[in-house]
């Protein structure tokens, strides 16, 4: 069956999508492990990686707000 | 109630609420706030300056109480919490938290070998700054800061070391 230019445009993005949507939970999880992994050097004595890993965690927040944006930009251009 | 727990939990799988795409990436935006916020956090207080804390003084001993190569236990700053003075030479006096930074057994000190010694898994500390020498202690010995008071000494402070 022979998908009409509409139907294929809506699949390309359901999959662009459902990606997008990985890489935001893939980020998330690196996220927590920093923070965990933060949380235990600090108990153990340890403060080097804490900035690393707040910077780090900030700029991970940045990408998931920009792609979020992007996501309502999306959704408003049909 | 009843309603609720219908519109909760339907029957039909065409009247569950899904959550959409939209709103998982939203969700999930949020919790990367969360942990960002939390992670910043916690650097904020790794970073908050608490090594040199210092306590009301207290009276420890008079000079001539710990003669050369001798060692006496005390408590500061508070009663549960065990600590050593070591007069290693003459005029020189060190102070450090008694509980090893391993499993927290009381460190003793050994003149012969010129240092703290844990005899519970063979863990040493040294006698100038409390560092480990030996053994599974992660960390050097707090230092319990010392003033010599014509001719008593008093404990002023608590400093911890980095690991």
């Amino acid at each position: 069956m022979k998908r009409t230019p509409v139907q294929f445009r809506r699949a390309q993005r359901a999959t662009a999508f459902l990606g997008l949507m990985m890489f935001n939970l893939v980020l998330v999880v690196i996220q927590l492990w920093m923070f965990v992994g933060v949380l235990e050097s600090l108990l153990d004595g340890r403060t080097t990686m804490a900035i690393p890993a707040a910077i780090g965690s900030f700029v991970i927040l940045g990408i998931n707000s920009w792609m979020l944006v992007g996501i309502y930009r999306m959704e408003r251009l049909g | 109630m009843d309603q609720q727990l219908k519109s909760d939990f339907p029957v039909d799988w065409e009247e569950d609420h899904y959550v959409s795409r939209r709103e998982f990436v939203k969700f999930m935006t949020l919790a990367s706030g969360g942990l960002a916020v939390g992670t910043a956090g916690l650097a904020v207080w790794a970073h908050t300056p608490r090594d040199h804390r210092t306590f009301e003084a207290a009276l420890i001993a008079k000079v001539a109480d710990v003669p050369v190569g001798q060692a006496l236990a005390f408590s500061y700053p508070q009663p549960r919490d065990l600590c050593i003075l070591v007069h290693s030479r003459e005029g020189e006096f060190r102070a450090y938290s008694r509980r090893c930074t391993h499993l927290s057994c009381p460190v003793e000190f050994q003149p012969e070998h010129h240092r703290l010694y844990c005899p519970c898994h063979n863990g040493a500390f040294s006698l100038e700054d409390g560092h480990v020498l030996q053994g599974p202690p992660p960390r050097p010995l707090p230092e319990i800061m010392l003033e010599i008071r014509g001719d008593e000494i008093h404990a002023v402070g608590v400093k911890k070391a980095e690991a």
